[in-house]
């Protein structure tokens, strides 16, 4: 089956300055590849040129300073396995990137890929908003960061025209903060119709900070601020927990389609909210 | 028990070797020049009739060969059905028709040198519909007034085509409203159970081509090659003797390659075109349009004594068979006629059921064929009168269940469309099933203990099971046997291994019979030129129809040798004689003469002939498989989420002749019921579009979701079965709704009415029960 | 458009369009052994290493991965030489249409390069992406363990 029928050529550029020459030449008919799995099953005819990001040198993981520096085309089998991730957030967050999708697939999906595309059916960005991950945006010369709620609240689409995602920074958060992450399948590798993820910080009982994400497909990832304000300064205890299920409930924003009713939706958002939480009061010394 | 050399012992698949490294043994796996791709046009539409339609672009697109429409195809109205003659499917199908009745129904097909030529001139085909109210639900199908889908007056053998009923049954034993009436209890509920997609991993694929003397062959995946040669040569007007029909490797069927869907296209195009063909369906074709399972409502009212025993059995089935009728009546007929006899106690017994015709996806057979969609109704209220009553699931089964040497009348009442064969029970172990199973999942210290963890309670279910063993007086099939030099034996038989392993037990049941090693038997199967007549693999028929068959060739090749031995050795008794370890040895005389000397002698030397025997079997026998079957499972009461924990599936089929395909048939199976039961759903649109048309959104499980699995096999022997065998392909699929609909009862004490079990139904039960 | 790619060892030029995906170049080739329908990497069937790590071909774009080893399940053993995984799926009765044999094949092979002695868990987490509609997979998890051993005895 012939999934690209219009595309005439392929580029693999040496430089992010030629990868985006080549884009803005191409008359928005070129699509940047970086595991190209997106492109492959959701085709799209109007597609003329691929350009490969294989020798960009973005494959990378470090462990850097207050940091850790994920290169775009790095997959989330890379992630995964990077050495930095083991014990990162406890490995909490390396197990909720090894649950998504399967093996084959996870050799395959991009973490730029993911990030530049934001697609409903992303598991990794509600990971990368409760992280509140940094985005990093190259014209091949400068690279601009942005938080990613910042980064979807701008024109993502003007943006991409002129720039590439060339990675994402996660904070190297000390060990005040708890990372907790829930998906609603409806068997293991499915792609999650509800999910969520917190990051809280807590100090002496006190939710000091906390972000908490949302992702309800069809609708893209969010964060949940208004979780967020209700939980800002309060003491975690087993009734938090339960009041924070409650206000979960009444007050998170969940779409539905054919797959799972609204109603649902809230319910399994305010269950996984509370049990993120008392998680959370387990793992408090 | 008899001690057997090479039955009951796991000699390694014979094509897995070759499975394994890849060798080309599909279908697909051949190309040829000049080979036309078969794409087809499918209707957009649920009920609508094609007013016009215009083929002339697409026609001269560049690389099209021919399309195929109602208007240059022949008119011949049957049953797409791989049954035996005559079906008892009704013909209501053209190869090509005007009158679309599903969404995905075929308008045309395009022959093109290349796929994507054949896809793009696909587009260029101009319809005309005129869109027709649809019918797409089951109940409404049957009101008076409804939408009419099959209007043609062609059709023969559905019901009631004013009422959109495919077929109706109504059986009587005794008299149930007498019997419930003179009951102490009487329970009665209604479960619905899905449409549901065998998903082959190797969809459905032809290729067809002409061979040196211009007849047509054809190669493709199916379980029925013997049905597909009658079938085509009927659609397309030819003689049986013009067609081949080869079955190579099969990557898995469970029912939906039971079907002649692509063989007719592909064959009327190379008979016009003289050139090959080939047609592969995608993934979406696969859900959309080749076969489903039979969505149905089951009522189930029992009427008990106070002591337990059932007084009378009511079912009421009411099917949907889709847009066309293929086993509309025999899978209804299973419903009632694979359930009810297992519990025989009852003297008052009443099966009725309606299949009726909808503007949705057409329903075929399907592993289990009805009896998985009884059995969901029928052990759950099963367990609803031993609550009632205070028995335990596992008392009130044992006193209701039949037992070796009791029959059903139900046997006899309800056949495949037809009256059936009474059946009297020569192996049954269900009892010692029962107990075995029950101390594997621990069934004594955690029936009825809730052990709760937060939110998540555990409970434990079970159920009991029979099907049977080919389709009595109905089912044939034949075997060919030729000695060679080297003491090896080239058997030919229409059997149809779909990966099921039957080419590999046939060698064993031939090894055991001739006193040769598995090795020594060269199998060919299926090819409609070569080797004898076998109805195909359903019906769980292969090791008992098929491997019979094997059987009684061997046994005449036997009496064969000895003939040549008496000779050779001058001797007149043949009980004399024993065929072990390639010779054959007088106890008598002590006399031995090797089955190589034996061939060498007879090919070339004195009294020449070939050794050969063809062996056919029909049979009034449809020995039951048994099985009980154990799941403890978790639910957790705040998301209404069931994890299966363990399943534990107690099995009698007899004589296991190879335990480790047999084990690979009852994991295999039950592993497709518990994602049939947890995860796997047709979802449409208010149109009647069938959208989870992928595995992305329909969900068949993967490693990552199976329990652990307790297969325990109950050795017993089955005397009209090839060395004590019975059937168990099918009978495994059928547990896991009942028995996790029962353990989510013992848990929780809720029932979700709906199948699959899905967290948003559980958790209305819940809420529902508060 | 050509490119470029080693397959099970050989060095070879494949003609290809410059959208389509490898698994159809590598079966217009015929490389039969790779098989595969979904289109959407959702079924694992027709799963090749590609450097040593295992994809779906039916969603890498061929061009991508020009200059690339790959390796189908006849780079890993013959018939006549088979890898101990292919000799342990017999044994196991791992094998039963043989549809997706290849890819899960493949997927464990590529798994007991990195981790010779895998839990059950290591096993179903690799596995997961190759839908096998025939066995339940529980003699498949066997029949890697099972490999595992061979290989740690030696037996290649």
């Amino acid at each position: 089956m012939l999934k690209l029928k219009n595309v005439k050529s392929c580029f693999t550029p040496n430089s992010i300055q030629e990868a985006i020459d080549i884009h803005k030449k191409s008359g928005g008919k070129a699509v940047f590849v970086g595991g190209g799995l997106d492109i492959t099953v959701f085709p799209n005819p109007a597609i003329e040129q691929l350009i490969f990001l294989d020798k960009l040198g973005l494959t990378y993981i470090r462990d850097d300073v207050g940091n850790i520096k994920i290169g775009a085309t790095a997959t989330i089998t890379d992630v995964t396995k990077a050495p930095v991730m083991q014990n990162y957030l406890k490995g909490k967050v390396k197990i909720a990137l090894t649950e998504l999708a399967s093996e084959l697939l996870r050799n395959q999906i991009t973490m730029g890929g993911s990030i530049a595309r934001h697609h409903f059916y992303s598991d990794i960005l509600p990971v990368i908003y409760a992280l509140r991950g940094k985005i990093m945006v190259s014209d091949g010369e400068l690279v601009e960061e942005f938080f990613v709620d910042d980064f979807y609240r701008n024109d993502l689409k003007v943006l991409m025209e002129t720039h590439i995602v060339v990675g994402v920074h996660l904070n190297k958060y000390d060990d005040s903060f708890q990372f907790g992450s829930k998906r609603f399948v409806r068997n293991a590798t499915d792609i999650a119709l509800l999910n969520m993820a917190i990051l809280a910080q807590i100090e002496e009982d006190i939710i000091k900070d906390v972000s908490i994400s949302v992702g309800s497909r069809p609708g893209p990832a969010y964060r949940f601020e208004q979780g967020e304000a209700f939980l800002r300064g309060k003491k975690l205890t087993k009734e938090l927990a339960e009041d924070f299920e409650s206000f979960t409930k009444s007050n998170v924003d969940v779409t539905k389609d054919m797959h799972l009713c609204k109603e649902y939706r809230q319910h399994i958002a305010s269950i996984y909210a509370k049990e993120m939480l008392l998680d959370f009061i387990g793992g408090v010394r | 028990m008899k001690d057997f050399k090479h039955i009951g012992t796991s000699t390694d698949k014979i094509d897995a070797l070759s499975l394994a490294t890849g060798q080309s043994m599909f279908v697909d796996d051949i190309s040829f020049p000049n080979m036309l791709h078969v794409k087809f046009l499918y209707s957009s539409y649920a009920h609508a009739i094609i007013e016009d339609i215009d083929t002339t672009l697409a026609e001269k697109h560049p690389g099209v060969e021919m399309v195929l429409t109602y208007k240059n195809t022949s008119r011949v109205i049957h049953t797409t059905a791989g049954q035996g003659w005559p079906e008892p499917s009704p013909y209501d199908t053209y190869m090509f028709n005007k009158k679309m009745r599903y969404i995905g129904d075929r308008v045309a097909a395009v022959a093109a040198e290349t796929e994507e030529i054949a896809r793009e001139a696909l587009k260029l085909i101009k319809v005309q519909y005129k869109v027709l109210p649809a019918v797409l639900d089951m109940e409404d199908a049957m009101k008076d007034g409804a939408p009419i889908i099959h209007d043609e007056p062609e059709i023969k053998g559905a019901y009631d085509i004013k009422h959109n009923l495919a077929a109706h049954i109504l059986v009587k034993v005794g008299d149930v409203e007498k019997g419930f009436a003179e009951s102490d209890v009487v329970v009665e509920d209604t479960f619905e159970v899905p449409y549901a997609q065998h998903c082959p991993i190797e969809p459905h694929v032809t290729i067809t081509y002409l061979d040196e003397y211009g007849r047509i062959v054809i190669r493709t995946s199916t379980q029925v090659p013997f049905h597909v040669r009658r079938i085509v040569a009927q659609v397309l007007d030819i003689p049986v003797q013009k067609i081949r029909v080869i079955k190579p490797r099969i990557g898995g069927g469970f029912g939906v390659k039971q079907e002649i869907i692509l063989e007719d296209v592909c064959a009327y195009i190379t008979m016009k075109t003289g050139k090959p063909a080939r047609a592969l369906f995608t993934r979406e074709e696969e859900f959309v349009s080749s076969r489903t399972r039979h969505q149905m409502k089951v009522n189930v009212k029992i009427g008990a004594k106070k002591d337990g025993i059932f007084n009378a059995i009511r079912m009421y089935v009411l099917s949907n068979t889709g847009a066309y009728g293929t086993h509309a009546l025999t899978v209804a007929s299973n419903a009632g006629s694979k359930t009810l006899p297992l519990y025989n106690k009852a003297p008052n017994v009443e099966y009725i059921a309606d299949v009726v015709y909808t503007n949705l996806p057409i329903a075929g057979a399907y592993r289990g064929y009805g009896a998985t969609q009884g059995y969901a109704c029928l052990e759950q209220v099963v367990d609803e009168v031993a609550h009632k009553l205070e028995l335990t699931p596992l008392e009130i089964r044992k006193k209701n269940h039949i037992k070796s040497g009791e029959t059903s009348p139900i046997f006899r009442a309800l056949g495949e469309g037809r009256e059936g064969v009474t059946q009297y029970m020569q192996s049954c172990a269900l009892d010692e099933l029962i107990e075995k199973g029950a101390k594997e999942i621990g069934w004594f210290e955690k029936y009825g203990k809730k052990t709760r963890n937060g939110s998540k309670v555990r409970g434990i279910g079970m159920s009991i099971h029979m099907q049977g063993s080919g389709i009595p007086l109905v089912d044939m099939g034949a075997a060919t046997l030729k000695m060679n030099e080297d003491a090896s034996f080239n058997l030919m038989y229409g059997g149809t291994d779909l990966g099921t392993g039957l080419d590999t037990i046939v060698t064993q049941i031939v090894a055991e019979t001739l006193g040769i090693k598995p090795e020594q038997v060269i199998v060919y199967a299926a090819d409609t030129d070569l080797t004898p007549f076998d109805v195909g693999a359903y019906a769980s028929s292969g090791t008992f129809i098929s491997g019979g068959a094997v059987l009684r060739a061997a046994m005449k090749i036997r009496e064969q040798i000895f003939e040549v031995a008496k000779e050779i050795f001058g001797e007149y008794d043949e009980r004399d004689f024993v065929l072990e370890d390639g010779k054959v040895t007088s106890k008598k005389t002590g006399k031995s003469v090797t089955l190589s000397e034996i061939a060498y002698q007879t090919l070339y030397v004195k009294n020449q002939h070939q050794i050969a025997a063809t062996g056919s079997m029909v049979s009034p026998y449809s020995p039951p498989p048994f099985a009980a079957h154990f799941v403890e499972i978790e639910v957790d009461e705040e998301t209404g989420i069931i994890t299966p924990i363990k399943y534990v599936t107690a099995v009698d089929c007899g004589t296991p002749l190879n335990p480790e395909l047999v084990r690979g048939q009852i994991i295999g199976a039950l592993v497709n019921g518990l994602s049939y039961a947890l995860s796997e759903e047709y979802k449409f649109t208010d149109s009647g579009r069938m959208v989870s048309s992928n595995f992305m959104e329909y969900r068949i499980p993967s490693t990552r979701d199976i329990p652990e699995i307790v297969p325990i096999v109950v050795r017993t022997y089955e005397p009209t079965g090839p060395y004590g065998a019975k059937s168990v392909a099918e009978i495994n699929i059928n547990g896991p709704i009942p028995a996790i609909g029962n353990a989510l009862y013992d848990a929780l004490g809720v029932r979700v009415h709906k199948v699959p079990y899905i967290p948003e139904r559980v958790l209305e039960a819940i809420r529902s029960k508060k | 458009m050509k490119v470029c790619y080693s397959v099970n060892g050989k060095k070879k030029e494949f003609e290809i369009k410059a959208g389509e995906v490898l698994l159809d170049v590598l079966r217009r080739n015929g490389y039969f052994e790779v098989k595969g329908n979904c289109y959407m990497g959702t079924c694992g069937a027709c799963t090749v290493l590609i450097d040593g790590l295992p994809y779906t071909s039916c969603t890498m774009l061929a061009a991508k991965v020009d200059g690339s080893e790959i390796t189908t399940i006849k780079g890993i053993g013959t018939l006549q030489k088979p890898h101990p995984l292919q000799k342990a799926f017999v044994e196991k009765g791992a094998v039963q249409c043989g549809f997706c044999t290849p890819g899960i094949i493949l997927v464990a092979y590529a798994l007991l390069k990195n981790n010779p002695d895998p839990t059950d868990d290591d096993i179903k987490k690799m596995l997961d992406g190759n839908l096998c509609r025939c066995t339940g997979y529980v003699q498949q998890i066997e029949a890697v363990k099972l490999a595992a051993k061979m290989l740690k005895k030696g037996d290649e």
